[in-house]
């Protein structure tokens, strides 16, 4: 089963996520801020991250640049959500597979996710 | 207030919310590193007015944190201020943040929040923090002492960073909370019912060493957000200028009224025209309106007629109205009195004179305000506060009153007005009235009082004909029908039956 890694700031949304994707079949991870998730990717090596804009500690941009620094996590492929649109998003960080505007269906969530990680998204 | 060395008093630096009228309650804004509470009821209107300040801040060159404690999720509550007008999804998240602090809360208690606050502020520097939730920390705390603690420890922090802090809030159930007594201000958003009409209300109830609009003051949530709008009375205690007195009369568009008025209306003076329905109060007002010129900027603020009904009356009266509306000498202002803010069309009027600097003002009529107005007794002060303002902005101003009676001068009341407020408000009184008369009302108008200077004190016929407002320039015509009425046999009285010989 591929390894999801979540990484929110709002415990009730990183909650939420976690059911939903363990539902539809992933191993889930979860951290609350940037540097949670950059100890977790040490730890697990997950398929895909799905990453909040914004956060405290250390913010979703701030992950992204961590990753990149890292040769073993390049190929890990970041599905970044933010309650702003793309455009706003994409002018703080780039480097993400896929977008999701909050608030999303799970349904969404479920196929973004499946097609980042077929390699189709 | 801050002390500097050599021990004068300098007021403390104000951070401007930038809510429209908000800032003149609070005479300038909240104070800089300052630590105040926003408290109202859910959907009172708090997490629009924190996250329009922030809005408003960052636009102003600020920074700001939004942070929140078990509040709606930042999509939620962005998907619902997204469509308001301060809105700017390009300053976030580089000059305003969205974070939950809920998680620190959670894992850490007070110690963990505090932290996060702390390194957040400085991480982003932020100048203005929102703390939205503010009551899960009460939740949170094990004691009351905990509690002053963290908000000391707020308070200091706020001042170390130079941040403007807001705490949103519920209204608690203790009359004086403890947290009360250790901010620096308070701003509280109600609502009141008036029937089944509702009022949203915003009271500062304590601001640290400054000044502020004491008492109850209105707003509402628009498509702009929130607008407080001052009450009238209390923002208008000291008129913009100093009033003025003298200066050539103001023509009423009348030849012979002007000349009952001893020259015609005192410049920078309000005047009260009072009548029954029908009796040409409208029409007089147009009249002044069309003896307008360039430099005498019109306007004309209708609670009943809208300006296509006017401009309809004015043509039928052969006052070329629209012409001089086209010109821009005069301009026609409608506002309806079914649904608004008292305060909100006060200031709408006063916009409008200022913003084209009007010398010649009908205000038609003061009974839509009283519709408008949820607490009648306030009429009084707001319009004394008005009129003085108008009197120092050199505006020439009729006030039309409909009367309830027709009947003598002495028996007219205002409808929906005390007339004891009229002395206030009214520098000078012109009477329109009916007389009934063999099946016939006649109109007839008489000048009650003029300011500073006698009066034609006769009662005059006149009639509206095809050409606007005609008064007979001799009052004997008026004289004869008041004659004739007093000999006739009131109406409805009975005769004594003649008794026929026994």
């Amino acid at each position: 089963m591929p390894t999801v890694l979540i990484v929110d700031d709002e415990i009730s949304i990183l909650e939420v996520l976690e059911d939903v994707l363990l539902d539809a079949g992933f191993v889930v991870v979860t951290a609350m801020n940037g540097r949670e998730g950059l100890e977790r990717l040490n730890e697990t090596m997950p398929d895909l991250v799905l990453l909040d804009l914004m956060m405290p500690v250390m913010d979703g941009p701030g992950m992204l640049r961590g990753m990149a620094t890292n040769p073993a996590y390049r190929d890990i492929p970041v599905v970044m959500m933010s309650s702003l649109p793309r455009e706003s998003v994409a002018a703080a960080s780039d480097g993400f597979a896929a977008f999701l505007r909050k608030p999303f269906r799970i349904e969404v969530l479920v196929q973004t996710i499946r097609r980042v990680l077929d390699g189709t998204g | 207030m801050a002390i500097e060395p050599d021990g004068d008093h300098v007021p403390q630096e104000r951070v401007p919310s930038g809510i429209s009228g908000l800032d003149v309650v609070l005479r300038g804004g909240l104070l800089r590193d300052g630590l105040f509470i926003v408290q109202g009821e859910p959907g009172a209107g708090k997490t629009i007015l924190g996250n329009q300040v922030c809005f408003n801040h960052v636009a102003a060159g600020g920074r700001a944190l939004y942070l929140t404690l078990l509040a709606e999720s930042h999509a939620r509550m962005l998907m619902h201020i997204g469509p308001l007008g301060f809105f700017d999804a390009t300053v976030i998240p580089s000059r305003l943040a969205y974070l939950s602090a809920f998680g620190a809360l959670e894992k850490d208690g007070l110690p963990g929040l505090r932290d996060l606050i702390r390194r957040e502020v400085q991480a982003r520097g932020a100048t203005l923090l929102v703390l939205d939730g503010f009551a899960a920390v009460l939740e949170s705390s094990d004691s009351a002492r905990t509690f002053k603690k963290f908000v000391n420890e707020l308070q200091t922090q706020a001042t170390l960073t130079g941040c403007t802090i807001l705490l949103l809030t519920t209204v608690s159930s203790e009359p004086t909370p403890p947290e009360h007594t250790m901010v620096d201000g308070i701003i509280e958003l109600t609502s009141r019912l008036y029937g089944r009409h509702a009022e949203r209300d915003l009271q500062v109830r304590k601001l640290r060493g400054g000044s502020y609009l004491r008492g109850i003051h209105s707003f509402d949530i628009s498509d702009r957000g929130i607008t407080v709008y001052p009450r009238t009375e209390a923002w208008l205690t000291r008129p913009a200028a100093t009033d003025g007195v003298g200066g050539a009369p103001v023509s009423t568009g009348l030849t012979q009224l002007d000349s009952m008025m001893g020259g015609g209306l005192p410049r920078h003076s309000t005047t009260l025209l009072v009548g029954p329905t029908g009796s040409g109060k409208t029409t007089l007002g147009l009249h002044f309106l069309a003896a307008v010129n360039q430099d005498e900027p019109a306007l004309y603020f209708g609670l009943y007629e809208n300006p296509a009904a006017i401009l309809a009356k004015a043509n039928a009266l052969g006052l070329r109205l629209d012409g001089l509306r086209g010109s821009g000498a005069v301009e026609l202002l409608w506002q309806s009195t079914t649904e608004g803010i008292l305060d909100e069309v006060c200031q709408r009027l006063l916009d409008a004179v200022r913003r084209r600097g009007v010398r010649r003002l009908v205000i038609d009529g003061l009974s839509g305000f009283a519709a408008l107005a949820s607490e009648p007794d306030r009429l009084g002060r707001v319009f004394s506060a008005l009129s003085n303002e108008f009197r120092t902005l050199d505006v020439a101003t009729i006030y039309t009153a409909q009367a309830d009676a027709v009947g003598a001068t002495g028996g007219q009341r205002l409808n929906g007005w005390s007339p004891a407020a009229a002395p206030g408000i009214a520098d000078s009184v012109v009477i329109m009235r009916f007389v009934e008369l063999r099946s016939r009302l006649h109109r007839m108008i008489s000048v009650l009082k003029v300011r500073d200077r006698a009066s034609d004190p006769s009662m005059h016929e006149f009639s509206i004909t095809g050409i606007g407002i005609s008064i007979a320039p001799d009052p004997a015509g008026a004289e004869a029908i008041l004659a004739e009425t007093t000999q006739q046999p009131a109406s409805g009285a009975k005769r004594s039956p003649r008794r026929s010989p026994a």
